[in-house]
């Protein structure tokens, strides 16, 4: 027994976050959140909901990063990633997907409490193995860079355990939502230019990937990936 | 401070117990009035809950063939189970009260599990499928939300280097960063999920259905009659009252509570109380009426976020944003 | 001198557009032509000593670059050449009109976009840059919109996404390091980066380096992440799979470069060299094992690709700068050789209308001169003399002897054994044998034979002897990737 007279608050040892590491690791924590709910995520159009949802995210995570830090190139950034990520990018794809009409991917090659222990063993992996680097900094939210780590290994998860070219496309999407995270974490600083040379490039990836479902649907009227099976050895 | 008019700490600490023990049923009868409003009915009064133990209590207990002492043992040490929890609670107070460290989160968890063991025991002392069923699902349900619980248990380790419910509540009050830091947030949520499949509700369990094929928890208590489904039903009146005071007093909102042993503060305590868990219960009424039950089978991923909420404020905590 | 590097930004991008425009005639002529004037600008390039740089500072060869523009631009235009004789030569129904301008504006942007990754001065375009030869080239895959072809695409363009994903990744760790020196915001150039890397954190270098061999590794073809590679390139239409092997890959490994260069500055040498080594090591082993029972004749070579590929990352681990030579210089060679092969495995397969090396015999009797010259562009492969792979190994392998306590060069020259019989015994036996008699005798186009010829001209002139401002190019690049003294 501890004793009546104890102040319960000379237990309390655990230093608290700064607000601005607090505000930018739950959006993190969002961005992961959300990318968990996609890997379980049934429908194709629930997917690409969940993929803007989470471009919001990292688009609130600019933002923030810009008022809180000075860096007024971000807002320019988040503005872009408004724009393009959580608008243009789901409504490119859902649009080339209007016309097939397949609604319900149902693609899990594993069961959706298998497959979320596997993600969270991955992140446990990616915060832990980061979190051994020696990445520290006074304005650094260390556990946002160790999670978007968490978010881009959860990525190659849902590439993997989903066997659907939405899944897929909107794994490589997140993805990049990962990597933006990082890149606002440990390199808010990044030239302007070559942010935008960043989200040109997805837009054009984007385009790309959409192409190549609309052919895969036209040649084999399904999204499954598991007739692509031909090629081998 | 006001010498004089102070209570002393036993009797406050049997005043948390009796708020538990009196308004535990009330709180359930505001519920299910809500409920019944959200559905468009009139719903039964509030007090009802009231009237139908006391019918209860006035009826005879029959008691299946075959079935030995535990049958009616088992109600009672679940009853006598949820009226020591309060005892270690930060119900009213924001001082613990003098057996208030007599156990930790764990030894709460634990009190509480034995109370769902010894009712999971009755029923199985039963010939009757259903309440065998019910018996059986509950375990492996209770089963499979303990990692949630043990994890939500080890970030208040973390937050607090003690695993104490005063210790985290304090934590959460000490400042606004600290209410906001996201360890916590996760770990609340995390929390609310393990109140949610403990108090039987949608997603997991339909608590006001009769279709015994989806009942986990109900369906333990149908082979019980008279006092003794009394004391089953007052005490799972009052454990979801003691899962809304660790969840709104720990994690949620450990505000309002009396930091003082006066009459006046501490009555003030238990209005206040009340009201929030009355808003915790609107909440959950909420959920209930716009979710939909998942299929037994599909209850695994249910438990499996609320897991991977628990871990994630674990992790959370042992990066540098953290410890 | 710098008007140079914005033709070559400018010029290919042009034509690509252009060739939605012109009449097919024009578009193919075009084609061809800028292919040879971008090989003749970056030929121009090769005797400066210093770097060269335009739009304010945006673009920048040095000499490493260099090189690597020189292997992407000869490519460029042997490919262009070929596909001319390759891609429907008799253009005649709307449906080959449209393809034949999809293909060819295609095949320009691709060249653009590999030319423009060494012409980019940083690492942030430099990633954008191969993004885009991604992008562009899963488009040139999926081409003939074939099942197989599809299948390929989807595979190439996801795997190799999902890698450079890894290598973006790499970059902002890059950028995080340099933080530490630079302050917030600051440009990714390269002298910038190379001058300061010294006080990098090694920690932060080591986790980028790791990262960008893996996501960029994923794109040059190393085992594991190698495994879009042989469906791509066997998928893709020749002239296709030719610029995916000889020039998309040595691009990769060229960002890879970029990396080492910083990663060897700040963390010293043995580090790289080790993180290259065992993924060259994977490689060329994996690759001698595939090679030896491979039925596909587009998948010998997409194997005979990770193969070499994995010689580079192997080279790149000895300590000897004659050996950096060696790499550098069997990255040209490797885009002479690859480049023949592919044209004449595409005539080959072309002609006899099957893939499959058991049923593929009589190719000399049928193709009297893309057969042989693909047997010697195999030969070449197999670093035979006078090929110019029979001097890059040369160098690579002693190199590698410089240091006698490494045991790694006898791995090397046994796994190269390997992997050579293996190419050598089927690429060959495809060749041999009677020609069937359905089968019509003649080469299809001249230009084939052209672009063939011109590749084995060059492969032969890197091998018998190699320019003299070549070879001082060769050395300032491999003293520009070696650590400072």
């Amino acid at each position: 027994m501890i004793g009546v007279g104890v102040p319960v608050a000379a237990l309390v040892h655990s230093q608290v976050p700064s607000a601005f590491s607090g505000v930018a690791e739950g959006l993190t924590l969002v961005v992961l959140l959300s990318e968990f709910a996609m890997l379980r995520a049934p429908l194709s159009r629930s997917q690409i909901r969940l993929y803007s949802f989470q471009s919001l995210a990292v688009t609130a995570l600019a933002a923030y990063v810009a008022a809180a830090r000075g860096i007024p190139d971000l807002y320019a950034l988040a503005v872009l990633s408004l724009g393009l990520k959580v608008i243009v990018v789901p409504l490119v794809i859902v649009r080339l997907l209007r016309d097939a009409r397949v609604e319900l991917v149902a693609s899990n090659r594993l069961s959706v409490a298998t497959m979320t222990l596997l993600a969270i063993g991955l992140a446990v992996f990616a915060v832990f193995v980061l979190g051994s680097l020696p990445v520290h900094s006074h304005s650094l939210p260390a556990a946002a860079f160790n999670l978007s780590a968490a978010v881009i290994l959860v990525a190659f998860l849902l590439v993997i355990v989903r066997s659907d070219v939405i899944s897929q496309a909107v794994g490589f999407f997140s993805l990049e939502n990962g990597v933006s995270v990082t890149s606002l974490v440990v390199a808010a600083g990044l030239p302007l230019v070559v942010e935008v040379a960043f989200l040109f490039d997805l837009l054009v990836a984007v385009v790309v990937f959409g192409v190549l479902m609309r052919v895969h649907h036209g040649r084999t009227d399904t999204l499954s990936t598991d007739v692509l099976d031909r090629l081998k050895g | 401070m006001v010498a004089g008019a102070e209570l002393s700490q036993p009797v406050i600490q049997v005043g948390q117990d009796l708020t538990i023990l009196v308004f535990a049923p009330g709180v359930s009868g505001a519920i299910a009035q809500v409920e019944a409003r959200f559905q468009g009915r009139r719903g039964p009064r509030v007090l009802q809950p009231y009237y139908d133990l006391a019918k209860l209590f006035r009826k005879e207990t029959l008691v299946p063939e075959d079935a030995s002492w535990v049958f009616l043992a088992g109600p009672v040490v679940a009853f006598m189970c949820y009226l020591v929890v309060p005892l270690l609670i930060p119900e009213l107070t924001t001082y613990s009260l003098p057996l208030g460290y007599m156990g930790d989160i764990l030894g709460g968890g634990f009190i509480l599990a034995l109370a769902g063991f010894s009712v999971a025991l009755a029923a199985a002392e039963t010939d009757a499928p259903y309440a065998q069923l019910g018996s059986s699902r509950a375990m492996t349900f209770a089963a499979l939300i303990e990692p949630s619980i043990l994890f939500v248990t080890f970030s208040v380790a973390l937050i607090t280097t003690t695993d104490l419910p005063y210790a985290e509540a304090a934590a959460a009050r000490s400042s606004f960063a600290a209410a906001i830091r996201p360890a916590h947030l996760l770990a609340a949520l995390a929390f609310f999920l393990v109140v949610l499949n403990d108090t039987g509700r949608i997603p997991v369990e339909t608590h006001s259905s009769t279709l015994e094929f989806g009942m986990i928890d109900e369906a333990r208590t149908l082979e019980h009659s008279g006092p003794a489904l009394a004391l089953l039903k007052w005490g799972s009146n009052m454990k979801q009252l003691i899962l809304y005071v660790l969840l709104i007093n720990v994690f949620a909102a450990p505000w309002g509570l009396a930091g003082s042993r006066q009459p006046g503060a501490i009555g003030l305590a238990v209005v206040v109380f009340l009201g929030k868990a009355l808003a915790v219960g609107l909440v959950f009424t909420l959920i209930d009426n716009s979710f939909s039950k998942l299929r037994l089978f599909k209850i695994t991923e249910f438990m499996a976020a609320a897991f991977l909420l628990a871990v994630l404020a674990v992790l959370v905590l042992f990066l540098g944003g953290g410890a | 001198m710098s008007w140079d590097l914005v033709v070559l930004l400018i010029g290919p991008a042009a034509v690509a557009v252009a060739c939605w425009f012109v009449p097919l005639r024009a578009a193919r002529a075009l084609t061809v032509a800028a292919g040879a004037v971008s090989f003749a600008l970056s030929v121009l390039l090769v005797p400066a000593g210093a770097p060269t740089t335009a739009l304010s500072g945006w673009l920048r060869v040095d000499s490493l670059s260099v090189v690597f523009l020189v292997a992407v631009t000869f490519l460029y235009a042997l490919t262009a050449i070929f596909a001319v004789g390759y891609v429907h030569p008799d253009g005649d129904t709307a449906a080959r009109a449209r393809y034949s301008r999809r293909f060819f504006a295609g095949l320009n942007v691709f060249c653009w976009s590999m030319a423009v990754a060494c012409l980019v001065n940083g690492l942030a375009l430099l990633w954008v840059a191969v993004e885009v030869t991604t992008v562009v080239s899963a488009l040139l895959v999926a081409i003939d919109d074939t099942d197989g072809a599809t299948e390929a695409a989807w595979k190439y363009v996801l795997i190799a996404s999902m890698g450079l994903g890894i290598g973006l990744l790499a970059t902002i760790v890059m950028y995080y390091a340099g933080a530490q020196v630079f302050g917030d915001a600051y440009e990714l150039f390269y002298p910038k980066l190379l001058a300061s890397a010294a006080h990098f954190p090694p920690a932060v270098v080591r986790l980028s380096f790791v990262l960008a061999v893996l996501g960029f590794g994923t794109k040059m073809g190393l085992v594991p992440v190698h495994t879009w590679l042989p469906d791509a390139h066997s998928e893709a239409p020749t002239p296709v799979s030719a610029l995916l092997s000889g020039s998309l890959l040595a691009v990769s490994f060229y960002a890879i470069l970029r990396f080492f260069q910083i990663a060897v500055r700040a963390v010293g040498p043995t580090f790289p060299r080790d993180v290259l080594l065992a993924f060259g090591l994977a490689s060329l082993g994996l690759a001698a094992l595939y090679l030896a029972s491979q039925r596909d004749l587009k998948r010998l070579f997409a194997y005979s690709s990770v193969e070499h590929m994995g010689i580079l990352a192997i080279g790149m681990s000895f300590s000897a700068p004659i050996a950096v030579v060696g790499v550098l210089l069997h990255v040209l060679a490797h885009a002479a050789a690859k480049g023949t092969a592919f044209f004449g495995a595409g005539s080959v397969v072309r002609k006899l209308g099957t893939k499959d090396i058991t049923r593929i015999r009589g190719g000399i009797g049928a193709l009297p001169w893309s057969g042989p010259m693909l047997v010697l562009a195999v030969l070449g492969l197999c670093a035979m003399p006078p090929g110019g792979m029979f001097r890059s190994e040369l160098l690579i392998v002693s190199g590698g002897l410089a240091d006698p306590a490494d045991a790694v060069v006898a791995v090397l020259v046994v796994l190269v054994t390997v992997a050579s019989l293996g190419l050598s015994f089927f690429g060959t036996q495809t060749m041999l044998g009677p020609t069937p008699d359905t089968v019509v005798k003649g080469e299809t186009s001249w230009m084939v034979v052209t672009a063939m010829l011109l590749g084995l001209g060059g492969l032969t002139l890197l091998g018998v002897h190699p320019p003299g401002a070549l070879s001082h190019l060769l050395e300032r690049a491999a003293a520009e990737l070696g650590a400072p003294r």
